[in-house]
């Protein structure tokens, strides 16, 4: 036994020490090659190297880079298209039939052509399986057909002018020769994917991917790196420390302190959080108490969104407005008088309690019958900044006399209280969002996706019914004119100020920094040609396919 | 790695060894036998490992009970200037939120004493009844009771914490404590056992039985007391463990973010990168309170392994086994 | 014999209760995994699509609880722990395979190190009572395995990665190496493991010395090594043979345990060094109420321990004679 004991003693300090030593040296600097880009995003899990396009946990990682759609949709430019594998596309037939031209010259990464018959038989197979028709493109299509060699026809049930946006930018285009393979594409784990896009999947382990140039690539020229990195990180902190010691030179991350912690340590780090979606307080208005409008306005104007934006998101996220537009991004959108009211008015919060019957006791406002005005409100306890955010929300309530307690709860608990209604308040910024304002103000306001307490909501979890409001949501369907399309839009910011079934706090962001020391092309705020997050598909591909190697 | 320094020392003569393994038993003859109490109490006073122990103790119990005259700053109120230094005003500066950092260590340090004194008690307890019950019921009871102690011993506890955390993320202080006590108290229960068992025909205890006194007037009066040491080192192993582990479990965001404890500090400190942000003793301050409350229960509980075990007290360099050869 | 029976009596006895517990807990929690997917899908989803997830993914099985625990009985007896959530599709095992050797190589080497480690300073400083080893290390040790570890890594990390760059932070290797068993991988890999593998040294090896050390000096004082001494035998012969084999048996079944509990250990670990193994593996099932992935650990857990502690009691019988005929 001794002999065995020192041995081993001796092997490990001498590996120590040897490890230890070598380690000077440095092999560590991964952008160091010009033409690859390292990215940081904290996504909690390691690669399962499955790039199945059409699984939602693992979509981000082939569509975009691998698998492309057919018009791409910019969020950002509120939602002006770009020909990708289709070259054309045209309504007809009061905007019920939509025609796509296929673009002649796209190859397979496996070297055959792309044709019709591949856009048709993937629209079948998500028809086929519908777990794998994550935008439920099927509930409004009625067929999609081949006509000609070179053409694709998709008929709607209704008018579906906003699908186009799920039909063209959010389906990902599979090879039939591969898929009609496959027995069940629902559990296919796809591990060598084979797209039309500007990079190959090359090599894949649980802790990164590698994807590599693809040589083909039908827009010529393109893409100018030859690699991207795509490293699974399971916290925070060492996605962070990559980005700011220059590893990753693309991170998509939430990094507090942003300025010490990661402008400071490179005149070449740069970073842009272009806002995308809100983060509301919703409200039960199934709820005996908080069904009366006055109270929901009084927490509307109790709240400075500026304060919680500045202390709970470090200013990240900017202050929202209570139409539910985002701003700057759908600024067009906007009806500016209506964005100026409930700015921060304690007082007025008051007054407005008091008016509608209210009394205060002990600090605290009570309704007639004396109950007191005090709400439990869910949140993720997972999501440190909505954490801090929704302590900040639940003091300002406080001041004007209304009692919120934030329940931190974990995401899956949280999700099943909201979907089902089984709540009073809830923090929350998980609502879709799509290409315009209106994707987003369906999703809060359209009463037929909502559903009864009791029963999980697809959206629309504070359970808004209003009828006028579902028919202006209709209208909006039928018309692809911009400018009917933003006056219908209007009438949706009046309704979410005159009724306040959400009440937006602040705006949130596409996470992204970038590193400009050995890369150009990135997004910018000036040129904001694609969500530049490298989770957004597939946006990140269109990304990746401008970054260029300096000089 | 919260459970491991806790649970091995605990474990490393529990799980097959027979009844009077080392720890428990080593030198029986050691033990003293009367006004056992009494003679721990006077034990504590020479040793110089369970003095400091203490005195930490004391220092902590004093801050836990007056957090609002040490620090009468609202820990939770984000007023202050973000991410400032340590100044007067702010000894050891602010939070990213413009909090203060000493009012939050100040006021956090009540909820781990809190969770360290309900766990070690609630543990402690359970341990005695158990234990002792089984000893002294032998027989059938004896087995049942011994074969929960050992499967409760083997069941890993800390990620069985994690999940029942997880899920009861509301309920916050009270499960916590209920569930670390409820899974805490397997091993003194193991060693109560054994030390009952072979103290059962001991002399004193004959003689109590044939004075014909009650068998709860026996445990309580005259097997007990003798344990003391036993216990305490029962109640102390378990704090270390309670504050060890809610304080991963704070830190890693199972706990409730909106408390006070030093854990949920940690907790918040690792999500705003506070060690490379410019604010390190926001990650620092916290991280040493829990290592000193912690080296605080190790110490007493060293001592007391010194003091039920007098073979294991330091000796001076030259008596030592040169001299005895 | 009796004793065999008791043993084997308790094993099966707590591996039942083990896998029961493993079946009851997520059932009794609150949440829905069938919402938890839904959530995924940022409520694009239509009721039709959720019903042939939830079809392809096994849950809302509207199955009696009763039916639903013999099912899984029947799976775990034939080793099927199902799909994980988490990872769909792949299978928990599958998965499970896939981390384990990461968490052995680091947490599980790391164990034995400190054990051997601990063992040795204890043996030596009840050796030299009252030396300068034994006046030093102890108290240390016993100071530092109350430290919070996961504390001391973000320390650690701090201190030798960022501010000195001595050594990499997190993973468990560069994410340019390819993984296989050349030489410039397997040392980048330890190169990746020696901050964790340090902090978890410095935190776990005060248990070993301080049992080690009063099991030495108990025995110590025992006839048969007095009188070892006393037939003039070379002073570091007794201490090996005669003292140290036998102070090491006691401690023979908290390192077997040890051994075991190495998973719930690299929680943590694995959570601050962003180490791919089994430790956060658990973390990300309980977060995402993948009970089929958490359930396969959790046993996994268990089922070491038991086995680990089935051989220590081997070792010990086999070592240590009285043991067989105390009970």
């Amino acid at each position: 036994m001794k002999k065995a004991v020192f041995v081993l003693l001796l092997a490990g300090l001498l590996a120590a020490v040897w490890t230890a030593a070598g380690s000077g040296a440095g092999t560590r600097a991964l952008g160091s090659s010009g033409s690859s880009v390292t990215i940081s995003n904290e996504q909690g899990t390691t690669w399962t190297c499955n790039f199945n396009p059409f699984n939602p946990s693992v979509e981000f990682l082939s569509f975009g880079p691998v698998y492309e759609d057919l018009v791409y949709q910019n969020l950002l430019k509120s939602g002006a298209a770009t020909p990708w594998l289709a070259s054309a596309y045209a309504w007809s037939n009061n905007d019920k039939t939509l025609t796509f031209t296929i673009r002649p010259g796209v190859h397979w990464q496996d070297g055959k052509p792309l044709t019709a018959a591949d856009v048709v038989f993937t629209f079948q197979l998500l028809k086929k399986h519908s777990a794998l028709d994550l935008n439920s493109a099927w509930s409004v299509l009625s067929s999609v057909t081949q006509k000609g060699s070179n053409q694709v026809v998709f008929t709607f049930k209704t008018a579906a002018v906003p699908y186009f946006y799920y039909v063209a930018g959010q389906t990902p285009i599979v090879a039939q020769h591969i898929w009609a393979q496959i027995k069940d594409p629902v559990t296919y784990k796809d591990s060598k994917p084979i797209g039309t896009g500007g990079f190959e999947m090359s090599s894949c382990s649980p802790q990164v991917i590698k994807y590599t140039k693809n040589a083909g690539y039908w827009q010529k020229g393109l893409p100018k790196i030859d690699t991207i990195y795509y490293p699974a990180y399971t916290s925070n902190d060492p996605a962070n420390q990559d980005l700011a010691s220059g590893k990753a030179q693309w991170g998509s991350q939430f990094i507090p302190s942003i300025k010490t912690f990661y402008l400071s340590k490179s005149p070449d780090n740069h970073y842009w959080f272009p806002p995308i979606v809100n983060v509301s307080i919703f409200v039960n208005l199934t709820d005996p108490t908080l069904k009366d409008v006055a109270i929901r306005k009084a927490m509307a104007y109790a709240i400075d969104r500026p304060r919680v934006a500045q202390i709970g998101e470090y200013g990240y996220q900017p202050a929202a407005n209570q139409t539910g537009i985002v701003t700057p991004t759908f600024q067009s959108w906007l009806d500016p008088t209506l964005a100026k009211q409930y700015t921060y008015n304690p007082q007025k919060a008051i007054s407005i309690l008091k008016a509608a019957g209210y009394t205060m006791s002990g600090g605290v406002f009570h309704t007639k019958s004396g109950k007191p005005l005090s709400f439990t409100m869910v949140n993720i306890g997972g999501y440190s900044d909505w954490v801090a955010s929704a302590q900040i929300v639940a003091q300002e309530l406080k001041a004007v006399g209304i009692e919120v307690t934030p329940s931190n709860l974990s995401s899956t608990t949280y999700d099943s209280d909201v979907y089902t209604g089984r709540y009073q308040l809830a923090y929350d910024g998980n609502e879709a969002y799509g290409p315009s304002p209106y994707y987003e103000l369906r999703n809060v306001l359209y009463g037929p996706a909502s559903a009864p307490i009791g029963t999980a909501a697809a959206s629309n979890w504070e359970r808004y019914h209003n009828a006028a409001v579902d028919k202006l949501i209709n209208a909006y369907a039928a018309t692809t004119s911009l400018a009917t399309q933003k006056q219908i839009v209007v009438k949706l910011e009046q309704a979410m100020v005159r009724d306040v079934p959400v009440i937006p706090i602040t705006e949130g962001v596409d996470w992204y920094q970038y590193n400009t020391s050995t890369l150009t092309g990135w997004v910018t705020p000036q040129n904001p040609y694609a969500q530049p997050a490298a989770y957004a598909i597939p946006d990140w591909g269109i990304v990746a396919l401008h970054l260029a190697p300096k000089g | 790695m919260t459970e491991a320094p806790l649970t091995v020392p605990q474990l490393a003569d529990a799980g097959t060894a027979p009844p009077g393994a080392p720890a428990g038993e080593a030198p029986p003859a050691a033990r003293s036998r009367s006004g056992p109490a009494a003679n721990v109490w006077r034990a504590i006073g020479h040793n110089r490992k369970a003095l400091v122990g203490i005195a930490m103790l004391a220092f902590f119990a004093v801050v836990a009970a007056f957090p609002g005259q040490i620090a009468p700053d609202d820990p939770q109120a984000e007023i202050y200037q973000p991410g400032a230094g340590p100044s007067l005003h702010h000894l050891l500066g602010t939070t990213a939120y413009g909090q203060d950092i000493f009012s939050q260590l100040v006021w956090g340090t009540r909820l781990s004493f809190v969770i360290a004194f309900a766990v070690g008690g609630l543990a402690t307890a359970l341990a005695v009844l158990v234990g002792v019950s089984a000893a002294y019921l032998g027989g059938l009871g004896d087995g049942i009771l011994s074969l929960i102690t050992d499967v409760i011993l083997v069941i890993p506890i800390f990620p069985l914490v994690i999940v029942i955390a997880a899920y009861q993320k509301n309920a916050g202080l009270l499960t916590l404590i209920i569930v670390l006590g409820a899974l805490g108290w397997s091993y003194g229960a193991r060693q109560l056992r054994s030390q009952t068992l072979s103290m059962r025909t001991r002399d004193f205890l004959m003689a109590a039985r044939v004075r014909g006194e009650r068998k709860l007037y026996i445990i309580l009066f005259e097997i007990l007391p003798t344990m003391t040491s036993l216990i305490v080192a029962a109640f102390l192993g378990g704090a270390l463990y309670a504050v060890l582990t809610a304080a991963g479990l704070q830190f890693i965001g199972l706990g409730d973010p909106n408390s006070q404890s030093w854990g949920t500090m940690l907790y918040w400190a690792e999500n705003n990168e506070a060690l490379g942000a410019g604010m390190p003793l926001w990650a620092i301050a916290p991280g040493v309170c829990v290592a000193l409350l912690g080296a605080a229960f190790a110490l007493v509980n060293y001592a007391f392994d010194e003091i039920s075990n007098p073979a294991l007290r330091p000796v001076r360099r030259r008596k030592s086994v040169d001299v005895e050869r | 014999m009796r004793f065999i029976v008791r043993r084997l009596g308790f094993f099966v006895v707590t591996l039942w209760a083990a896998v029961t517990l493993n079946f009851l807990i997520p059932r009794l929690m609150p949440g829905n995994p069938a919402i938890a997917m839904m959530a995924r899908y940022r409520g694009r989803i239509s009721p039709q699509t959720l019903h042939a997830l939830e079809v392809a993914f096994g849950v809302n099985s509207h199955q009696s609880l009763f039916r639903a625990y013999l099912a899984y009985l029947a799976n775990i007896a034939r080793g099927r722990f199902g799909t994980s959530l988490t990872f769909f599709p792949d299978t928990v095992t599958h998965q499970v395979l896939q981390a384990l050797p990461w968490t052995l190589a680091l947490v599980g080497l790391t164990t034995i190190f400190a054990f051997i480690l601990g063992t040795l300073i204890g043996l030596l400083s009840a050796w030299r009572r009252g030396g300068m080893l034994d006046s030093v290390m102890p108290p240390i040790f016993v100071i530092t395995s109350a430290f919070p570890y996961f504390w001391l890594a973000l320390i650690a990390i701090w201190l030798f990665s960022i501010k000195l760059g001595w050594l990499p932070e997190s993973g468990g290797y560069n994410i340019t190496d390819t993984v296989g068993w050349s030489w410039g991988f397997v040392g980048d890999a330890v190169e990746h493991s020696i901050l964790p593998a340090l902090t978890i040294l410095v935190t776990a090896i005060g248990a070993w010395i301080l049992t080690m050390r009063n099991n030495m000096i108990s025995v110590l004082s025992e006839d048969y090594v007095r009188m070892a001494r006393a037939k003039g035998l070379k002073p570091w012969r007794v201490m090996w043979t005669y003292a140290g084999r036998n102070a090491i048996l006691p401690n023979l079944t908290g390192f077997a345990m040890s051994l075991g509990f190495v998973v719930s250990g690299a929680i943590l670990v694995e959570f601050v060094f962003n180490y791919p193994g089994v430790g956060w593996m658990f973390l990300q099932s309980v977060e995402n109420q993948d009970y089929a992935l958490m359930q396969g650990l959790f046993l996994m857990i268990t089922v070491t321990v038991l086995l680990a502690i089935l051989a220590a009691d081997v070792a010990t019988a086999m070592l240590d004679p009285r043991t067989r005929d105390v009970r």
